[in-house]
């Protein structure tokens, strides 16, 4: 019932007593909190695969983000054990698919190691440009997917569309987009043609302005640098201690690049820059890996004028553990009957154990092989980047909001089938 | 730094932990005692000669034959030094007190994780020991060489009751 306003004394008396009974005080609006748990995963667009974030929540700020894995698990390590050297070959691209010629590198350098077989140099220039080829095709993806988490979908369909020419050139060579598995121990499956150098060359003549296109959207751009600025900030001495490699340590501003620090496979030869951050957050990952696709491109550009003429196994060095080439075993009994016994028995690497390092897109991928002297591996264990990298979430969500959580989680650039191997 | 350097300064510092050490092709092994391995790694890690500030890596290797059968590798990384060392400590399968990094370096806390989900070590004075890869009811340690390639439940082990099983005599 309205008050009636003719009576004022009346009016007045009302007032009271409507004041008197329901005037809310300050503290009645505030709504008792507590923290809470929150599900992000493990079937989420943002979390890149499997991966499940359990974060507890005061209101909308992270107060703790534990990362939960396990959803991809193939037990790949156990299953190796019961495959020859070149078959346990296919099971690495499968790890980390999308940079696939970059884990079979390491898996065949340690196994190189193993025997003591060291690869033409013409193998070793191509190996160089599908490794180079491969991050970038990765952080193409990388910078894909990331960018959509924070909105900005035209830069998906551009990274996309450079992908695409690179995945051809690898599929040019190796018959495979993904999963090429193209190295034999001792050099490669067989010869490159002129295809796969016309190709590479007109992409290299594409793609710089393709990167400058893609800084265009996003680098000055106002809305990333707020939503990437100052965010998931680690340290340098943090980011060591929890054994982060690759972009998420150099973000930090620690130079550490193991193409650098240990060459494999005639990176000596090139010259690059290793571009690194200053304070650690979300936006100088993303400057790290923009200046990595130059760099690459440039590592590329050096190989591909430089690939040497001559043989692309090193057969004749190391029979034992080399197989023939294709044109050799079709043509000559002695090649024969070595493909044949190579196919049969496999390699027999001999007794030991050995540690090969490579830089992956993620970062430093380890592969710790011990032979028994057997053709099977009697373990073989992966050092997976991703790993190591996503163990840090905690410590660079903790105080942030989840919208931040989502772009942290993007930077430092995860793939789960690597994690749970 | 070089293998020999390295190799002297640990030998001075710590004669007693070392049962034995080899340079493989340039690479550096030590095998140590597992009661000495909390002092040896912070021995590594606050040397100003050596400083492996990074534990890179830490796994296991399964070895049935010997009376320790468990293998434990630890990979420390000095990125000042740029310089890798792999020290080795033998331990029983079933051990419960192994001692743990966690305190050292943070990448021990999933590493370790890691290993006794596979192997099935417990590790002392670990924050949070729980099985990493596999689920939580796990049964076994899968990278022992006595644990089966393709193991699958038993049929009286699957839960009748879950969501979406069918009786075989209804389909």
């Amino acid at each position: 019932m309205l008050p009636d306003i003719s009576n004022p004394k009346k009016f007045n008396n009302n007032y009271n007593n409507i004041t008197n009974q329901t005037m809310f005080e300050y503290k009645d609006f505030l709504i008792e909190t507590d923290k809470f748990a929150l599900n992000i995963g493990p079937s989420h667009p943002a979390t890149h695969g499997v991966l499940r974030v359990l974060v507890k929540l005061d209101g909308e700020t992270v107060v703790n983000a534990e990362p939960i894995i396990g959803y991809l698990h193939t037990s790949m390590e156990k299953y190796a054990e019961f495959k020859t050297y070149h078959q346990a070959e296919t099971i690495t691209d499968r790890m980390d698919y999308v940079s696939g010629a970059s884990n079979n590198l390491g898996y065949i350098l340690a196994v190189e190691k193993l025997c003591g077989v060291k690869a033409p140099k013409r193998a070793e220039y191509v190996r160089v440009i599908l490794a180079e080829l491969t991050r970038i095709s990765s952080h193409l993806v990388w910078l894909a997917t990331h960018a959509v988490d924070l909105g900005a979908l035209t830069e998906f369909l551009y990274c996309f569309r450079e992908r695409e020419l690179i995945l051809d050139i690898i599929e040019t060579v190796t018959g495979a987009r993904m999963t090429p598995s193209f190295y034999r121990v001792g050099g490669l499956a067989m010869d490159v043609n002129k295809d796969f150098f016309d190709k590479t060359r007109s992409f290299i003549k594409i793609f710089p302005d393709k990167i400058s296109e893609y800084e265009s959207l996003l680098t000055k751009n106002k809305i990333w640098l707020e939503r990437t600025k100052n965010l998931g900030i680690i340290s340098a001495e943090d980011a060591v201690n929890f054994a982060l490699t690759g972009p998420s340590l150099r973000g930090s501003g620690v130079k550490y690049d193991v193409r650098k620090a240990n060459p494999y496979s005639s990176y000596e030869d090139f010259d690059f820059e290793i571009p690194t951050g200053e304070t650690g957050d979300v936006y100088d990952r993303y400057l790290v890996r923009i200046e990595e696709m130059r760099q690459s491109l440039k590592i590329i550009s050096q190989a591909i004028e430089n690939v040497p003429e001559g043989e692309y196994l090193s057969y004749d060095e190391y029979p034992a553990y080399v197989i023939p080439p294709k044109r050799r075993a079709l043509t000559t009994m002695e090649g024969m009957i070595s493909l044949f016994k190579y196919g049969m028995e496999g390699i027999k690497p001999p007794k030991g154990e050995a540690y090969v390092s490579i830089e992956n897109p993620r970062g430093e991928l380890g592969f710790y092989i011990i032979s028994d002297g057997s053709a099977f591996p009697y373990r073989m264990r992966v050092r997976p980047p991703s790993f190591c990298n996503i163990s840090a979430l905690n410590t660079m969500a903790k105080g942030h909001l989840v919208a931040d959580l989502i772009a942290i989680m993007g930077s430092i650039d995860i793939l789960l089938g690597e994690v749970d191997r | 730094m070089d293998v020999m350097f390295a190799l002297t300064v640990i030998k001075e510092s710590k004669p007693k932990a070392i049962v034995s050490a080899a340079n493989i092709k340039g690479d550096l092994y030590i095998q140590i005692k597992k009661e000495d391995l909390l002092e040896f790694a912070q021995f590594l890690k606050t040397d100003p000669r050596l400083e492996f500030d990074m534990l890179s890596d830490l796994f296991g290797a399964d070895y049935p034959k010997r009376p320790e059968r468990i293998e434990v590798i630890y990979n420390f990384y000095s990125i000042k030094n740029n310089f890798r060392v792999f020290i080795k400590v033998n331990s029983k399968a079933d051990e419960t007190e192994y001692p743990s990094l966690t305190s050292l370096y943070n990448s021990a806390n999933w590493f370790e994780r890691e290993v006794y989900d596979m192997f099935g070590l417990k590790f002392k004075n670990h924050p949070d020991l729980k099985r990493i890869l596999n689920p939580d009811d796990w049964d076994g340690h899968p990278l022992l060489k006595d644990y089966p390639l393709r193991k699958r439940p038993e049929p009286e082990e699957i839960e009748m009751d879950a969501p979406g099983y069918i009786e075989p005599e209804k389909i």
